[in-house]
């Protein structure tokens, strides 16, 4: 369904997005993780066509954004990172707003706004005005607003930053369901639990690079069975930096004041030769926590540090 | 169509639901019309001018001037109560009178001698306008006197002994006719002057013609006649910064990009924008014109009004849009809205009719569109201008306002695309 080809977008000196590709099938929840600043968002703008890309082309069904941008927009949901809402209108009235925009009207307007009122659990405040609403309500809304002309494809921005577990929960809940209904989603966010429970495949990108694609598995395949080892201590663990080097197979991911992260090949020996040091130092340590392979290492191999919230 | 009509039903919507700018831009030119009406015309009369008068001259000339605030021609607007000096000015520092008289002893014997004579009146300034009309009546009363003094200078220096004794004291049958006979040749001698004065005042208003009609509100409603059409096309101006200024306000939601990311265009949306900027200009003028209408009851043409209004309309929206347009933020477009709109109404004539302002600031007002809207409406109340009268107005507005249209237009396009892009 989408088909992105060599995308480059510059700010400036800051090349914000560098050389992405990828393919998207019909029906596909596509994840694009990656932490602050990665381009996730700038290549969001490119796609719903409010910004056009440097060098590269976008094409939905066959249909080249650049040339045709209302029929591919016409086709597309979106789902902003920040509630767009009209905050004196209510729920009810925001969707029909929204759906009018996209040519719905009469009784299919009226269907189609029940129909997602019910899909975000917000059909009992339909009537009620937008800015009486929680933040994790708008988050909904937000989401429904995407979805209400009935999309093809719908580009999701990060729609569960800031917003509460319960929240969070109802809103991942509703893109599962989007999701199960066939319409293709394109989603983007930091969380990797978000990644790793909700995409088909996943994008990492890391400075406006995509630097691995696949599903869940093919990714943790691609880790090779590496460990990621958490030392948390003395404020000062930078004594241990020089042994740990010298260890094969055991790489230093990050050093701050208090914690120490440590990429280790899965055999065993990398781990047990660290922790020996570890506890042989007189450091005073907290505790010592190991995570098998994972997404999270997958970021820390590619990247050499930590992907955070 | 229906995607404009779409858009623009939603931002009326969304009017209609925090209304508050909207209708404090409306009350504006109503209550500061209305506020100058009763303050200066009091609903449609004056108040009366208290004054309290110390006639301390025992001849017939102070008694004259007393007479003389209670004439038929002043009586409406005098209260006159007779005191003592002392109790006129116990009662002015007490701020019971508007004004306070003091005819001087000798007074009458003074003038009758030719030398200098002084009326004495003291102002309540918190009494506004109406010491100064005491003071104008006073003064006018002295000019009087004085003319009087010269041209029947030879009876009166007969009559003299007995005005200083007061009007009691009656001259004998001789010398009655002997004074009026002297009165008469003096009369006669300085009749061509004045009868039929040589000199004549007419005073009208601007633009050459009398009212078209009375008013039933009296004083009052002229006032608001004079007030309403400035300080209400001023208001105009504000309605629609208030809706132009959407389009920075939907940039900062996140809404236009929004919009802009399905199926429409920036300039659709720039269109649709202006559409409701007019729309809501309209209804101000709707709004603004039957409390006018009520208030004044005067005929005026209505396909002239028509006619400027809708210039006008396009001449508010143009100029919100190019103010828009050009700024960089919301908060910078709404200070520079308000204050080229604060210029324009000062030079415009918003505030001040424009024949009282100096000649320096008439010659600016012919570029601000507020000028044109003022003057037009003027035209229709003040003159019964009709559908030609006001071509002149309309079509300068018309020309401004597509001017500053298509400026604005083109410049909040370009913002639009701008903002979505960030």
């Amino acid at each position: 369904m989408f088909d992105v080809r060599g995308l480059v977008k510059s700010y400036g000196p800051v090349r914000a997005v560098d050389g992405v590709s990828f393919a998207v099938a019909r029906g596909e929840l596509f994840g694009l993780l990656g932490p602050n600043g990665a381009g996730k968002t700038t290549i969001m703008s490119m796609l719903s066509g409010l910004l056009p890309p440097d060098e590269g082309r976008i094409l939905f069904d066959g249909i080249d954004l650049a040339s045709k941008p209302l029929a591919v927009k016409a086709a597309l949901g979106i789902v902003p990172q920040d509630p767009a809402l009209y905050e004196t209108l209510t729920a009810r009235e925001n969707l029909n707003f929204w759906g009018g925009l996209y040519g719905l009207s009469g009784s299919a307007l009226r269907s189609s706004v029940d129909r997602v009122l019910e899909l975000i659990g917000l059909a009992d405040r339909a009537r009620d005005p937008v800015k009486t609403y929680s933040g994790g309500m708008k988050r909904r809304l937000n989401l429904a607003l995407g979805l209400v002309h009935a999309p093809r494809a719908v580009l999701m921005d990060e729609p569960t930053v800031g917003i509460d577990p319960q929240g969070r929960l109802n809103v991942l809940d509703a893109v599962r369901r989007v999701a199960a209904s066939g319409t293709t989603v394109i989603y983007t966010t930091h969380y990797l639990d978000e990644a790793e429970t909700l995409c088909d495949r996943i994008a990492i990108m890391d400075h406006g690079k995509i630097l691995a694609e696949g599903t869940l598995e093919e990714l943790k395949r691609r880790v090779g069975g590496r460990d990621v080892i958490t030392v948390r201590g003395a404020p000062d663990l930078s004594p241990l930096l020089p042994r740990i080097d010298a260890m094969p197979g055991v790489t230093v991911a990050s050093a701050e004041a208090g914690k120490l992260v440590v990429a280790v090949d899965g055999s065993g020996r990398g781990a047990v030769e660290l922790l020996s040091a570890v506890l042989s130092s007189g450091l005073a340590i907290d505790g010592i926590s190991i995570q098998p392979p994972s997404l999270s290492t997958l970021f820390l191999n590619l990247t050499g540090r930590e992907l955070r919230d | 169509m229906r995607l404009l009509l779409h858009l623009v039903a939603k931002d009326l919507r969304r009017k209609a639901r925090a209304p508050f700018a909207f209708v404090a831009a409306l009350s504006f030119p109503i209550l500061f019309a209305g506020m100058i009406a009763l303050a200066f015309g009091g609903g449609g009369k004056l108040p009366k001018v208290r004054l309290l008068v110390a006639n301390l001259d025992e001849g017939v000339v102070g008694s004259a001037v007393v007479s003389a605030f209670g004439s038929p021609r002043t009586a409406g607007m005098f209260e006159t109560t007779r005191v003592t000096e002392a109790e006129g000015r116990e009662r002015m520092e007490r701020g019971r009178a508007s004004a306070f008289l003091t005819i001087p002893k000798g007074f009458t014997r003074d003038l009758l001698d030719g030398r200098p004579v002084t009326l004495r009146l003291v102002r309540n300034p918190s009494e506004g306008i109406l010491p100064e009309i005491a003071a104008q009546t006073a003064g006018g009363l002295a000019d009087l006197l004085e003319g009087a003094r010269r041209v029947l200078s030879a009876p009166l220096l007969r009559l003299r002994p007995y005005l200083e004794d007061g009007i009691d004291s009656a001259p004998a049958d001789a010398d009655v006719v002997a004074i009026a006979l002297e009165a008469t040749h003096a009369i006669g001698g300085a009749s061509s002057l004045i009868f039929p004065p040589v000199i004549t005042l007419r005073s009208e208003l601007f633009g050459g013609t009398e009212p078209a009609a009375e008013d039933k509100g009296g004083t009052g409603s002229q006032i608001f006649l004079l007030v309403l059409p400035g300080v209400a096309v001023y208001a105009l101006f504000l309605v629609a910064e208030n809706a132009m200024r959407d389009v920075l306000t939907e940039r900062t939601l996140g809404t236009l990009r929004r919009q802009l990311a399905g199926p429409l265009t920036p300039g659709t949306y720039i269109v649709a924008k202006a559409l409701y900027t007019c729309v809501l200009a309209t209804a101000a003028i709707a709004v603004v014109s039957l409390v006018g209408w009520t208030v004044l009851t005067r005929p005026v043409s209505l396909p002239g009004f028509v006619l400027v209004s809708m210039a006008l309309v396009l001449a508010v929206a143009g100029t919100a849009a190019a103010i828009y347009g050009l700024a960089g933020s919301e908060r910078a477009g709404a200070t520079l809205a308000g204050a080229i709109f604060l210029a324009m109404g000062f030079l415009g004539g918003g505030f001040f009719r424009i024949e009282s302002l100096p000649p320096g600031i008439r010659s600016v007002a012919p570029f601000t569109p507020l000028y044109w809207g003022t003057q037009g409406y003027r035209a229709l109340l003040e003159h019964g201008a009709t559908l030609s009268g006001v071509a002149r107005y309309a079509g300068v507005l018309i020309a401004m306002g597509v001017a500053l249209l298509g400026v604005g237009m083109a410049a909040l396009h370009r913002s639009a695309r701008a903002g979505t892009a960030a």
